[in-house]
């Protein structure tokens, strides 16, 4: 592993690490804005059609979940 | 288009209409459908036809299943085809997948698999992830494993190699305040086996040749995402993704969009993505001598790419062209340029729909 990967992947862990300290807490009645398909990561089934296009032109992928098979245009 | 691929797509749209109307008349406890339809024309003369249906259906309180089908129906006239095919070519994918989801307390086991195959390819993928909530739901951690095994055909000889292709993720979502969520992830995947694209050819010593890449690669991708609401009825969305593997191709992703809710019915929003990425570590623009490793693949070139996608969701209350309250219709149009003279314009129109 690259100097570079393991920075990048130093840092992002540090990020997780923080995030799921659960410095900061939400209250369920708090939720509404949070419940918003517009702040839902991956809320519509359109964004999984766009990374295959990408993926299929472009020489990198990932780091959005599990990959599948993929296509022979890849 | 050919007229097989036109009366593909026709049948897939039949088959996908006739399966929306009875599970509309299907009295589920908690389920959905989503059907899409994506057209794709590019600056190649390619153009790919892609419906697809998603259905999700509760079957107890903590069990659900959600099944995809999908089917790409391409027409190429692309370089690479043109070279024996002077009228373009015609190739069709079919993609199917289920997916099981079980809740165990705050966590969720999923497993699954998917098939697709095509012509002069079929990948079949298993896998597996779980996630769990913690902080009173504040935080999710996420993981999961999947395994592809690729069968790509040599074609136009009958030889079939194989590929192995071993996936691994992780993330944490924090909801830091009522307005503001994060997620931060890591993967990492290693593909064995034949890499090589075999309709892509480079000048080796003045003859085009088809590539010969390495049979191992090792990818990393990280990624930081952001959603953030604003004032006014209005979304931020953020996303960025670091990219290194052992071919030495490294990529930037960076993702920004806007979304505002006009009234209760209807969301509107644009977004602009912009990647950059170096060149694998044996691409040249030609070939002489005797190289290891060659190759014509553009993907492994270097170049940047820009995109706009502009989008609009319509969610009417009293339901949509009869269908139940709830339904929404999803249009959206994206426009890619990249630095190769590569050009896409990528329409999608989608249904959702929830079921009773």
């Amino acid at each position: 592993m690259s100097w570079k990967t393991r920075v990048a992947l130093a840092l992002t862990l540090s990020a997780a690490g923080l995030s799921a300290t659960g410095c900061a807490t939400v209250q369920p009645w708090q939720r509404g804005l949070l419940a918003d398909s517009c702040m839902v990561f991956d809320a519509n089934n359109t964004a999984a059609y766009m990374t295959h296009w990408q993926e299929a032109r472009e020489g990198s992928m990932g780091g959005f979940g599990v990959q599948g098979g993929g296509c022979g245009c890849k | 288009m050919a007229a097989s691929s036109r009366r593909r797509v026709a049948f897939v749209g039949a088959a996908a209409a006739c399966l929306l109307i009875g599970a509309a008349g299907y009295n589920w406890a908690q389920n959905q459908l989503d059907f899409s339809f994506h057209a794709f024309q590019d600056s190649r003369g390619v153009t790919v036809l892609s419906p697809d249906a998603n259905f999700s259906k509760d079957f107890t309180d903590r069990t659900a299943v959600k099944i995809r089908f999908g089917v790409d129906a391409i027409s190429a006239a692309s370089d690479s085809c043109a070279r024996c095919h002077p009228d373009g070519a015609n190739n069709g994918r079919v993609v199917s997948g289920v997916n099981v989801t079980r809740k165990y307390g705050d966590a969720r086991l999923t497993l699954g698999g998917e098939f697709s195959r095509e012509l002069f390819y079929t990948a079949t993928t298993a896998l597996a992830s779980v996630s769990r909530d913690l902080n009173k739901s504040n935080t999710t951690v996420a993981g999961g494993f999947a395994y592809s095994f690729n069968k790509p055909q040599l074609h136009p000889s009958e030889t079939t190699e194989s590929q192995h292709s071993f996936d691994a993720y992780g993330s944490v979502t924090q909801s830091w305040t009522r307005k503001t969520v994060t997620q931060f992830g890591y993967e990492i995947n290693q593909i064995n086996g034949y890499q090589t694209n075999p309709f892509l050819r480079t000048s080796v010593n003045g003859v085009m040749t088809v590539g010969n890449s390495p049979d191992a690669r090792t990818r990393h991708a990280l990624s930081a995402r952001l959603r953030q609401a604003l004032p006014a009825d209005t979304f931020l969305d953020a996303d960025y993704r670091w990219y290194h593997d052992t071919w030495a191709v490294d990529s930037n992703t960076l993702s920004l969009g806007l979304s505002h809710h006009f009234g209760t019915s209807v969301v509107g929003g644009g977004a602009y993505r912009r990647y950059t990425q170096t060149a694998a570590y044996f691409y040249e623009p030609f070939y002489t001598g005797s190289p290891e490793y060659y190759t014509g693949d553009f993907r492994l070139f270097p170049f940047d790419s820009n995109s706009l996608t502009g989008r609009l969701e319509l969610t009417p209350k009293g339901g949509l062209m009869g269908m139940p309250a709830g339904s929404a219709l999803t249009l959206q149009y994206e426009r890619y340029k990249s630095t190769t003279g590569f050009e896409a314009g990528i329409f999608t129109g989608g249904v959702r729909i929830p079921l009773k």
